[in-house]
């Protein structure tokens, strides 16, 4: 990639496809020079299609297809639609099932945010930081997998419960787990919070003003680094959460360095959780009964997934199919809050800008499609934007 | 949330659509839907938006062949609370205005309806495909129960 | 294959079952003389198999140390690591990867969505399997794989290619 700065001209080596084929890229940025004028996205690549299949598989068929829609968050997804399901019917999953929902969710946000401190170093060139994360993220995978059986798509949920208890064998092995993570944590925070390299990339970097947050309907850590109050834990506790002390963590920055610390510290909450949960494992059952065909009924769920809010709508048709699940995630309403802030912001600061509201990780063919000012569009691979922005600050500290 | 905070603010929404309301359901203690017609959608949208009430949480569209209309859900969150706008659009060409306006992130909410159920947001910015290909066929909706699709 | 968790639920990555130590270490051997450059492609997944392959480049598994490189490129790769059922939009662009390619290339197919469409067979916005689109050599099940696996099915087949006469009879070879 060549940049000609005193011509500013853009000459881009072609990613895998040749530029004059149209291309569904993800992201459209316009620029003038350096700034971003104008961003939208473009997204389908991974639509399969589940809202419209679920319609003609039976409830339980569409739990394994619905836990799929996300490998990271698979958990809140299962959870959301099993408790919307057992809304419809008016069942309440046992308080233990409750309970081991909440541990698995948890255990899961650790992973999550993990992973995505892990992947936005590496947007950010900190390779070092990417490697250790993950490496550490494999504790709490040995964790879930000693649990449930499986490292990503845990299936913990049944309609009405859980498919599976906690032994003391898990106890431990989870307590284990989060001593070592918790101290590894405090590693991290140092990191966000004091290395100048990373401060450099995140310090008044992407700032979401709190009135913009509320009224777009940022959630999650996005939200709450820019002081909005909202976690669905607390406010509108769901599967016995209100039997734990749940802290909302809060920043009042709004930057990038506002959202990493904010996840750290909700690491650092989870672990708390998590012996909290173990401490106080309810005794019983962990399924209750449930029918197979539901009367017409409608219903909301909402879960504080590790990236905001996850919202299920879902009705019922007195039949044993679903009528419809309506599913929006908190990346839809994140990510056009962040593409309204990236306006105003140097090109260099995209790939931050975007991974700080912790998008599903992808791969490398995710596209971005950049339009200079009486220029023609140029095609982006995202690792070229990655290194276009780690190669700006460099030349920046020389 | 107590159940106090809650019935408040959902007597609030009640009461600041109390002009546009047909007809009210309490389905589950923490949700209120209000029925309105498709033009008051806008009107009782920037109510909500002013007076600051919750967060537009999902617009979902629903189809109903066999009554010969299709309904568009606007639900809002504060908190606990749930608020589900709904308006009954016509088969034959369901219309409703654009709330992008007010709540400029609704954009990708609308373009996820415009093109599964052939929706159309009047002034809405963008009409471009968010999820489907872009050489899928103009006049096939996906969510719209009348379609196949197997 | 499968990594069973042993009595007490631990699962137990210590005890490497021989099938999985002999591929390595011939796959050492081969690794030396002929370092692979892989090139990952996603053409439609929930993220999970792309995940457990993006933790074969991390400490524990570190797949670099065994000669493969994860890399940009479908012009630099020897090997394309493929997930996802193939949406619609994907599928072309998968062609166009692999024909970037140069010979002599292969192709890995990861995960169930991958080999069958898994759970999304039959959804209206997917191919549902890799080798409609593109031929396949090594398909890894799973849903997804965990790392290990991805790493035997590349080691197979690489394997695979030492001996090409022979028809690969084991997990590594096509579903029936």
């Amino acid at each position: 990639m060549v940049m000609e700065e005193d011509q500013k001209k853009f000459v881009i080596p072609i990613g895998p496809q040749h530029p004059a084929l149209k291309e569904p890229a993800h992201f459209e940025l316009t620029v003038d020079g350096e700034t971003v004028t104008g961003a939208t996205a473009r997204l389908g690549y991974a639509h399969r299609g589940i809202e419209k299949a679920v319609e003609s598989k039976n409830y339980t068929q569409a739990l394994y297809m619905l836990e799929r829609v996300c490998g990271i968050c698979s958990h809140v997804h299962a959870t959301a639609y099993a408790i919307g399901v057992e809304q419809l019917q008016d069942v309440t999953a046992p308080p233990r099932a409750q309970a081991i929902r909440v541990l698995v969710a948890e255990m899961e946000r650790i992973h999550s945010h993990l992973l995505w401190l892990g992947v936005a170093a590496h947007e950010a060139g900190f390779d070092t930081l990417f490697m250790f994360t993950w490496r550490d993220r494999e504790t709490i995978m040995d964790a879930l997998e000693a649990l449930t059986g499986n490292r990503v798509h845990y299936s913990a949920n049944v309609i009405g419960g859980v498919k599976f208890d906690v032994t003391p064998e898990h106890v431990t092995s989870i307590l284990r787990a989060v001593d070592f993570l918790e101290e590894r944590t405090n590693h991290y925070m140092d990191i966000v919070n004091n290395d100048a390299v990373f401060l450099q990339r995140t310090r008044g970097i992407g700032v979401m003003p709190k009135e913009k947050a509320e009224i777009l309907g940022v959630t999650g850590p996005t939200a709450r680094a820019s002081g909005v109050t909202r976690d669905l834990r607390i406010d509108a506790p769901y599967s016995g959460y209100d039997n734990y002390t749940t802290e909302m963590i809060l920043d009042d920055r709004g930057d990038l360095e506002a959202r990493f610390a904010v996840r750290v510290r909700e690491l650092f909450e989870a672990y708390r959780i998590i012996r909290e949960v173990l401490d106080n494992l309810p005794p019983g059952d962990l399924t209750a009964r449930i029918k197979r065909r539901i009367n017409e009924a409608e219903t909301v769920s909402r879960i504080e997934a590790p990236r905001g809010e996850l919202f299920y709508f879902v009705r019922s048709n007195g039949s044993d199919q679903p009528d419809r699940v309506k599913v929006r995630t908190p990346t839809i309403c994140n990510m056009a809050s962040v593409l309204s802030l990236a306006v105003g912001h140097q090109l260099a600061d995209v790939p931050m800008i975007l991974v700080g509201v912790d998008p599903c990780f992808s791969c490398n063919d995710r596209m971005i499609r950049v339009k200079r000012s009486g220029h023609d569009h140029e095609l982006f691979t995202w690792d070229q934007l990655r290194r276009y922005g780690i190669e700006y600050y460099q030349r920046k500290v020389r | 949330m107590s159940a106090a905070n809650v019935e408040t603010l959902l007597k609030e929404a009640e009461s600041l659509l109390a002009e546009w309301t047909t007809q009210t359901n309490t389905p589950e203690p923490n949700r209120l839907d209000i029925w309105l017609e498709a033009a008051d959608v806008v009107p009782a949208m920037a109510a909500l938006v002013e007076a600051r009430w919750g967060y537009l949480i999902s617009i979902t569209g629903l189809d109903f062949p066999k009554e010969d209309k299709m309904e568009a859900i606007y639900h809002l969150g504060s908190g606990a609370a749930v608020l589900g706008l709904r308006a009954a659009l016509d088969r034959s060409a369901p219309t409703v205005a654009s709330v992008c306006h007010l709540i400029p992130s609704a954009t990708l909410l609308e373009r996820e309806v415009v093109e599964m159920f052939g929706v159309t947001f009047t002034d809405t910015p963008d009409t471009s495909h968010l999820y489907l290909p872009d050489n899928w066929p103009d006049d096939v909706y996906p969510l719209r129960k009348d379609t196949k699709l197997d | 294959m499968v990594h069973n968790a042993d009595s007490n639920g631990n699962a137990s990555n210590l005890d490497i079952p021989k099938p999985w130590k002999d591929a390595i270490d011939q796959f050492k051997t081969w690794a030396r003389l002929n370092s692979p450059w892989a090139v990952h492609f996603n053409s439609g997944s929930c993220n999970g198999c792309d995940i457990e392959i993006l933790a074969t480049i991390t400490p524990r598994y570190d797949v670099e140390r065994l000669g493969i490189k994860l890399q940009g490129s479908p012009r630099h790769a020897d090997v394309m690591v493929v997930t996802g059922a193939v949406s619609l939009q994907a599928a072309e662009r998968l062609r166009r990867s692999y024909e970037q390619m140069p010979e002599p290339k292969f192709v890995v197919a990861v995960g169930s969505c991958a080999l069958s469409g898994g759970a999304f067979q039959g959804c209206y916005n997917v191919v549902g399997r890799v080798d409609e689109v593109i031929p396949v050599d090594v398909y890894v099940p799973g849903c997804p794989p965990r790392p290990e696996a991805i790493i035997y099915g590349i080691a197979q087949l690489l394997e695979k290619l030492k001996t090409p006469a022979t028809p690969s009879d084991d997990h590594g070879g096509e579903p029936e």
